[in-house]
């Protein structure tokens, strides 16, 4: 089971205080939403957690071993897993090389026969498995946002961390990354879902976090969240 | 009916033509010479093809490592008394050590720090050999021993084609392994790459090890060859020759490049008679080749051959595979 610790996490970035001392807890497979204004600190975070960034004092423990500190590599052979908010799918590589990377970067000695097939299995799931020749560069934005789920699908991790993944996307492509989230949450995977669509975030997530100004104001079921008077604040502003 | 495999056809063909060019040009010995050279610079465009196209290290010590290879078994031979063929050997190892080096350095350099750091240390290379006459006879350059105990040019030319399809034989198989796809991952965006779980420092510092020691070897056989070294081989006009055949044949392709270099180096030695003319001619077709054909004039066609195949043997499948479905049904 996915245990997750972030522990009175600081970070700055010469005078700018980007996370002030961030710490919460995720406990097997939770779809998280972590929602905040611009400028919050959620891609800050979502850096430190995959190994970007080290933070300036405070931890981050995955499955009981720290990982802050490590480079993003080693964090995602242990099980985490992230995608960017702009697309960065390798585009001049094939649609199918770009899912075999993760995959032999993880299992040095497995088959590329093997991944190959998994490769296909997971776009035939995507409805990308016709694309799987074409270069990145030539799909459009939305699916190159479903080839990076492909991606972290053949990286397998534990905990999936989502950088707006419903931003630019055409409505269908939408419900596939929709499908997408649920189905793999049902097979065990936990998510941390950062969208500023607060409609689909309120109804996919079972539990939201929300920063401000490098704070963590709220924690709790988005129902709740929804009505904290910190939260709205941070959204509409102090009434004088 | 069963469809033609222009790649066997084409591969086969300049086999054919490269085996029996000593046979074809056994009353032009020049144009022999021309070939073993171009062989030579189709090694270096090819692995730095390897270095900059695959792996996005854009560097311009590749010449430098060449001049590793070429001068390291010159001064073996000369202060050590070692064999050319254990010189050769030994420089190619010291090519590779001090890639090692130059690529840990470069580690976090990217664009033009990385080019500029490169072409630093090319400079401080060419400027040491040029300044030091005792050791390494300065702008007289250095005499090598010839590698093989012939006057006859035949030999080289079969050694230069041999190392050059063994080292493309080589190149071929690690671009097509997870080093390869690692290499590319990391030159299109190094983050995402490691995200994905990658080792970019590892994958980065193989990239300048392994082409500088193809560069190194293609080196110390050319310097044999020639029978002497001069730290001319290190200066920037060179270098940028070995970037331009690379370019033109497609800078992403191992096979674009080095049929690059074999064309460019002929047709620069065709074109002798209009003297610098030449050369800018050739420099418009690489401005020509920048702007309108980013991925080289060959590379198009090799990726035509190859991924139109690897496209419609999906397709096929798909279509086993809807029949199957059908019939289960």
């Amino acid at each position: 089971m996915i245990e997750l610790d972030v522990r009175d996490v600081h970070i700055h970035f010469g005078g700018i205080q980007a996370l002030n001392g961030v710490s919460f807890s995720v406990r097997g497979p939770e779809l998280i939403g972590l929602i905040g204004p611009n400028g919050a600190g959620k891609t800050t975070l979502t850096n430190i957690l995959n190994g970007v960034y080290k933070p300036t004092r405070g931890e981050v423990y995955l499955n009981g071993e720290r990982i802050s500190g490590l480079p993003p590599y080693e964090v995602a052979r242990r099980g985490l897993g992230r995608t960017f908010q702009v697309t960065r799918a390798f585009r001049r590589m094939t649609v199918l090389e770009n899912m075999l990377v993760p995959a032999m970067a993880l299992h040095p000695t497995g088959r590329r026969q093997d991944f190959v097939d998994r490769a296909m299995e997971i776009l035939r799931f995507l409805t990308m498995d016709h694309l799987a020749y074409e270069y990145a560069r030539s799909l459009s934005g939305g699916q190159q946002k479903l080839l990076e789920l492909g991606r972290l699908l053949m990286l397998d991790p534990d905990l999936i961390i989502l950088d707006e993944p419903f931003a630019g996307v055409h409505p269908k492509l939408r419900e596939t990354i929709w499908e997408f989230i649920t189905t793999v949450h049902r097979q065990g995977k936990a998510f941390i879902i950062i969208s500023h669509d607060m409609e689909t975030i309120f109804t996919l997530s079972r539990r939201l976090l929300v920063l401000n100004f490098g704070e963590l104001i709220a924690d709790g079921d988005p129902d709740e969240v929804k009505e904290d008077p910190a939260v709205i604040e941070a959204y509409l502003g102090k009434e004088d | 009916m069963r469809r033609i495999d222009w790649r066997w056809i084409l591969t086969g063909g300049a086999l054919l033509i490269a085996l029996s060019a000593p046979l074809l040009l056994s009353d032009y010995p020049y144009w022999l010479h021309v070939a073993i050279v171009a062989y030579f610079y189709a090694i270096l465009a090819s692995s730095w093809s390897l270095l900059a196209g695959y792996a996005g290290q854009f560097s311009f010590a590749h010449m430098a490592f060449m001049a590793i290879g070429a001068y390291g078994s010159g001064l073996m031979g000369k202060y050590l008394g070692t064999t050319p063929a254990v010189g050769i050997v030994a420089s190619t190892v010291l090519a590779g050590f001090v890639g090692l080096i130059i690529g840990t350095l470069c580690l976090r350099l990217r664009g033009a720090y990385l080019a500029l750091f490169t072409i630093a240390f090319s400079e401080v290379l060419r400027l040491t050999l040029n300044a030091e006459l005792k050791i390494t006879g300065g702008p007289n350059g250095l005499s090598l021993e010839p590698l093989l105990a012939t006057t006859s040019r035949v030999p080289y030319y079969y050694l230069m084609l041999i190392l050059l399809l063994a080292s493309l034989g080589f190149m071929y198989w690690l671009a097509g392994s997870r080093f390869g796809l690692f290499f590319r991952s990391i030159r299109e965006d190094e983050e995402a790459a490691a995200a994905m779980g990658v080792h970019i420092v590892r994958y980065k510092i193989a990239a300048f090890v392994i082409t500088a020691m193809v560069a190194g070897l293609a080196g110390g056989v050319e310097a044999h060859y020639i029978g002497l070294v001069t730290p001319n081989i290190l200066i920037l006009g060179q270098m940028s020759i070995v970037i331009a055949m690379a370019v033109i044949g497609g800078i992403e392709s191992l096979v674009g490049a080095a049929i690059g270099a074999i064309l460019v180096q002929f047709s620069l030695e065709l074109l002798r008679e209009v003297g610098n003319w030449r050369l800018v001619a050739f420099g418009l077709l690489l401005m020509l080749t920048l702007r309108f054909a980013r991925n080289g004039l060959i590379y198009p066609l090799i990726d035509r051959l190859v991924l139109q195949q690897a496209r419609e043997a999906v397709i096929v499948g798909r279509a086993q595979k809807a029949k199957q479905v059908g019939e289960q049904a």
